[in-house]
């Protein structure tokens, strides 16, 4: 019969699908946007890789392979692991900070209503300062000559002489990780204000008819609907802190010494002061690894939610 | 009824104006009406990149095209903190500049890139002769001439003579030796611990390894010679403990650039500081002082040193070079003269750089402009006692360790026998 045979041609010839979920497996209008990927992002990444295994200084044309010795000059540098040691203190300090400042002020702010909210806005505003001005700001604010903090610790005599924030011991980071708090506390706000609005009413008032109080209502009913948007956001602002670069080098350069050096602030010296761009691609590489190591989490966490 | 559309007679002139103009920028040279041809100079600089020099430049440039018909000069500004990376970028994707302004260790990595065009044959004698010796010296590599001075700053110790007089030391004699210094700032500290007694730049950049270098030479130290470092000797140990010494008695504050010092100057806020010559006009540009109000209030002298040994300098001077892709060598080269040794330029020089002018001999207005104590200090004491750091590709890795343990010198609590040890150890990984 030749009424069958179209039927048979197509079974003959079945498109690309994948089978689980009956889709194709490319879509050729997307081809594009992976040109685009590509160029931008995998060439880069690509790159970057293969410089690792050169000695690869820029004012030299002629650039030699030598394998994996910059690998091994990496596990004898001490600053490249102080610079990792530093970037994990800055980046969970810095994210933890904010994410309990963020969560606490969008628990007071929640039920503000009519003109108050004006409030919640004014506290999203550090999140549009730049944080290259932020930088300049903290950095003006905890100058030891003439900061306003120091001023005021003085004047109100809380200490008895100047606190060095930038310049001594363990405070040039402690003041980096302040100013990074100020600037991402909002970010946090605006996930927690949006996360506990989503929280069915009819869930609090049944608490509040089982007379749960304040504490208890937050800890018992809240904190858990608000779990996986403190998780998406903090992953998020993992992956920002650990690129943070501006804040860190308008602040204090990466110094005292090594005391704030973060791997993107070394990163940036080899390259284009050092102009090592073979090794400085190397600690790049291992940046990279560490940073893809966030994001699979990140994705992972995203698919369990969405499924 | 046919539509008259206007865009479609105008379109094609548009496009054929744009091409025209294209392919005249690409040869990199045009015909004016008269049918002369015009050579186009592109000048990568920081100059008009800064609010203080950007007027005085382009006065410079406007006064060289109308002297030089035939030459137009194209700036290019860049700021000062990124020329020196971007043009090794432009060297390497084959689009360097003309001509380009540069200073300290850019200016030795830049001519490792074998990218300049030696100047000896396009200077000649009559020109080199014209120039200052030894800072013409400064701009030789592997016994060729590769840049040449446009503006001259060395260091040297500046000193407020009111506030050494109210800490009742006597203006007369500023310090000699670094031990003098720290006496003399001890006494500052003790009557107004409020000023600044000593500012110098500590910053981990190669700017600050220059400002340090001198000092750590007076020492008798130097971190590293060649490809051999040397850290761990007792002349840079001397020198960090001295480090040590100032930032711990609160003399001066770590990790700050020399331009954080120049307004806490202008206010008489400093005692001592490590500066070039321009700092006198961003204390009377700020402070509003006459010349001699100045002069009655600031001297400035050699960098002291240490007993027995001889004073150091090292030079800020801005150097102009020429790229051997230039296609028009001649014409760069007179540009390069102009902004160097002609009067309009040696103007700029002293006006808007605040600088000294790299001639040998001063005349006419230049002469009386520098007729003054804090000018001649600098030109007669100073600029003699000149030394180029190791500067070059190795100087690029090595400032930051050696900076960094500046650093950690003047912070931390480390001995300074382990900080030269572990400074030693990460010049030999950086240098190997």
């Amino acid at each position: 019969m030749t009424v069958d045979a179209p039927v048979a041609a197509d079974t003959a010839r079945p498109p690309r699908r994948n089978s689980r979920r009956g889709e194709p497996w490319l879509d050729w209008m997307t081809l594009p946007a992976l040109v685009i990927l590509a160029v931008v992002i995998a060439y880069p990444i690509i790159r970057t890789v293969l410089t690792s295994f050169y000695d690869y200084p820029l004012f030299n044309p002629e650039h030699s392979f030598i394998g994996v010795r910059n690998y091994h000059r990496l596990a004898s540098d001490t600053v490249f692991w102080q610079a990792l040691r530093n970037t994990v203190v800055y980046t969970a300090a810095s994210v933890l900070g904010a994410m309990l400042i963020g969560l606490t002020l969008a628990l007071v702010t929640e039920r503000l209503r009519g003109p108050w909210r004006v409030l919640r806005g004014a506290l999203l505003t550090p999140w549009a300062v730049p944080v290259i001005v932020v930088g300049f700001l903290f950095r003006f604010m905890f100058d030891e000559q003439g900061g306003v903090v120091d001023a005021v610790l003085l004047r109100t005599h809380t200490t008895g002489t100047a606190v060095p924030w930038l310049t001594g011991g363990y405070w040039p980071m402690i003041s980096v990780v302040i100013a990074n708090i100020w600037s991402q506390a909002p970010f946090f706000l605006m996930v927690f204000t949006a996360a506990l609005g989503a929280i069915p009413p009819e869930v609090v008032e049944a608490a509040r008819i089982d007379r749960a109080g304040g504490w208890t209502l937050i800890r018992r009913i809240k904190l858990p609907y608000l779990r996986d948007a403190a998780l998406v956001g903090t992953l998020l602002m993992v992956i920002q802190n650990f690129n943070n670069f501006p804040l860190i080098w308008t602040m204090t350069g990466g110094g005292p010494a090594y005391g704030t050096t973060t791997l993107v602030v070394y990163v940036y010296r080899l390259a284009f002061t050092s102009y090592d761009l073979g090794y400085s691609s190397t600690v790049g590489a291992v940046w990279l690894v560490l940073l893809l190591a966030v994001a699979v989490v990140f994705v992972r966490v995203l698919r369990r939610r969405s499924a | 009824m046919t539509t008259h559309n206007p865009l479609r007679r105008t379109l094609p002139a548009l496009a054929g104006v744009l091409a025209l103009g294209l392919l005249t920028t690409a040869c990199g040279g045009s015909s004016d009406s008269a049918g002369a041809t015009t050579t186009t100079i592109t000048f990568a600089n920081w100059a008009d990149a800064e609010p203080a020099t950007q007027a005085g430049l382009r006065t410079l440039i406007s006064e060289f095209e109308r002297t030089h018909p035939g030459i137009k000069i194209k700036s290019e500004p860049i700021s000062f903190t990124d020329i020196g990376q971007r043009l090794l970028l432009q060297v390497q994707s084959g689009n360097a500049p003309d001509v380009a302004e540069l200073a300290g260790n850019d200016t030795l990595t830049t001519a490792e890139t074998q990218a300049l065009q030696p100047l000896d044959e396009l200077a000649g004698s009559g020109y080199k002769q014209s120039i200052i010796p030894a800072e013409l010296q400064l701009g030789e590599v592997g016994g060729k001439l590769v840049a040449v001075p446009w503006t001259v700053g060395p260091i040297g110790l500046w000193y407020n003579k009111k506030i050494l007089k109210d800490a009742g030391l006597d203006p007369s004699k500023p310090p000699a030796t670094w031990d003098d210094l720290l006496a003399d700032a001890e006494a500052v500290h003790r009557k107004n611990p409020k000023i600044i007694a000593f500012g110098l730049d500590s910053t981990n950049r190669a700017f600050g390894l220059d400002t340090n270098w001198p000092i750590i030479k007076s020492f008798g130290g130097q971190p590293y010679q060649g490809t051999t470092p040397a850290a761990d000797s007792s002349g840079v140990k001397s020198y960090l403990d001295f480090a040590r010494q100032i930032a711990k008695s609160g003399y001066t504050p770590a990790n700050q650039k020399a331009g954080f010092f120049r307004q806490p100057a202008a206010s008489d806020q400093v005692a001592f500081t490590v500066d070039g010559p321009y700092l006198k006009s961003v204390v009377q540009s700020t402070s509003k002082v006459t010349d001699q109000q100045f002069s009655d209030t600031w001297g400035v002298v050699p960098l002291p040193t240490t007993d027995g040994r001889p004073h150091f300098s090292v030079p800020t001077d801005h150097q102009l070079v020429l790229f051997k892709s230039s296609k028009h060598q001649q014409a760069a080269w007179e540009f390069i003269q102009f902004l160097s040794t002609s009067p309009a330029g040696i103007q700029y020089t002293i006006k808007s750089e605040g600088s000294l002018p790299p001639v040998a001999t001063l005349t006419g207005d230049a002469a009386k402009l520098l007729d003054n104590p804090i000018a001649k200090s600098f030109r007669d004491d100073i600029v003699p006692l000149v030394t180029r750091p190791e500067w070059g590709s190795n100087y690029a890795k090595a400032y930051s360790p050696i900076m960094s343990s500046v650093q950690s010198a003047m912070t931390g609590s480390q001995s300074i026998d382990s900080i030269t040890s572990g400074l030693q150890s990460d010049l030999e990984s950086a240098l190997k």
